[in-house]
């Protein structure tokens, strides 16, 4: 049981890690101050992979039945495919 | 046959043990309802923002100048840390170290302290510039979405000190520790939340 504690502690560490660099890559971008589509859609990109990364490891979603996940995966999928859309329109 | 409410057929799904395996939500399934519930409310608001910018980009991309990103990142830092102490703290107490599970659990509150400083001092340098929400749709948005999280936050912080006072007094244990991935889950989804709200409204234009 303590290792598998040990094991989850360690990626939660690597995951926690990942979302402090994806966060400092998301200010970065902005601070440049890099506009357009593909700016938009990697910065949309990368926080949908942050939340998907905090629902699955640090709400532990991934150990769960296929409809929780699959619930998480659509919002991403609707919320974050509509936000796209809506900024595609503006810049078309 | 009786006819079952949504509701109900949701109890047995959350109820059901899978054959392969996999768990059920962490936590209280109840509480799981309301964390589905203000996910959607929140999507709705992030869509309504970005389909709003599209018919008023100009006006969107020059007030959105006017918010420290710096801020909004440090923010977001402190939240994503947070959560990481809060998935320590049940890892704790799922050894059934109570202490240690009390002492990340007062790391995540502070954590969480400092977000509500940093977002009041944003508040308040708006307030002193004269803006407001009918200043204009821009920040109509911006200061609805960030305030309706800035009161998940102190929910949440209040959950927190709950737990953190039954832990501290050994009211959870290996075996007992539901409340602890309840209140742990409703914490995750408020850095869930701000992680998607930081780029859309602070940098994304």
């Amino acid at each position: 049981m303590k290792q598998i504690n040990s094991q989850s502690n360690i990626s939660a560490t690597v995951i926690w890690l990942i979302l402090v660099a994806l966060t400092l890559a998301t200010w970065r971008i902005g601070e440049a101050g890099m506009v357009g589509k593909s700016a938009m859609l990697l910065l949309l990109f990368i926080a949908m992979i942050k939340s998907q990364m905090v629902a699955n490891y640090f709400m532990a979603l991934r150990h769960t039945r296929l409809i929780w996940r699959g619930i998480m995966f659509g919002y991403f999928v609707i919320v974050g495919g509509l936000i796209a859309l809506a900024y595609l329109r503006s810049l078309a | 046959m009786e006819a079952q409410s949504p509701f109900t057929t949701l109890i047995e799904i959350s109820n059901y043990q899978s054959t392969t395996g996999k768990k059920n939500l962490p936590g209280d399934f109840a509480l799981w309802i309301f964390i589905f519930a203000e996910m959607l409310v929140f999507g709705v608001l992030f869509v309504a923002y970005a389909f709003t910018r599209a018919y008023h980009v100009e006006l969107f991309n020059e007030s959105q100048l006017t918010l420290s990103r710096t801020s909004g990142a440090i923010n977001t830092l402190v939240l994503i840390t947070s959560s990481y102490f809060v998935v320590n703290g049940v890892s704790a107490i799922k050894q059934g170290l109570s202490k240690q599970c009390g002492y990340w659990l007062i790391g995540a509150f502070l954590l969480g302290g400092i977000f509500i400083i940093i977002k009041i001092l944003e508040f308040h340098a708006k307030y002193a510039a004269d803006i407001s929400m009918s200043t204009n749709a821009f920040y109509m948005f911006y200061l609805s979405l960030t305030f309706f999280h800035f009161m998940h936050v102190l929910m949440g912080m209040i959950i927190l000190a709950f737990i953190i006072f039954k832990v501290l007094n050994d009211g959870y244990s290996a075996k007992d520790y539901v409340g602890v991935e309840t209140g742990a889950s409703f914490w995750h989804m408020v850095d869930f939340l701000w992680i998607i709200l930081f780029p859309l409204v602070y940098i994304i234009r």
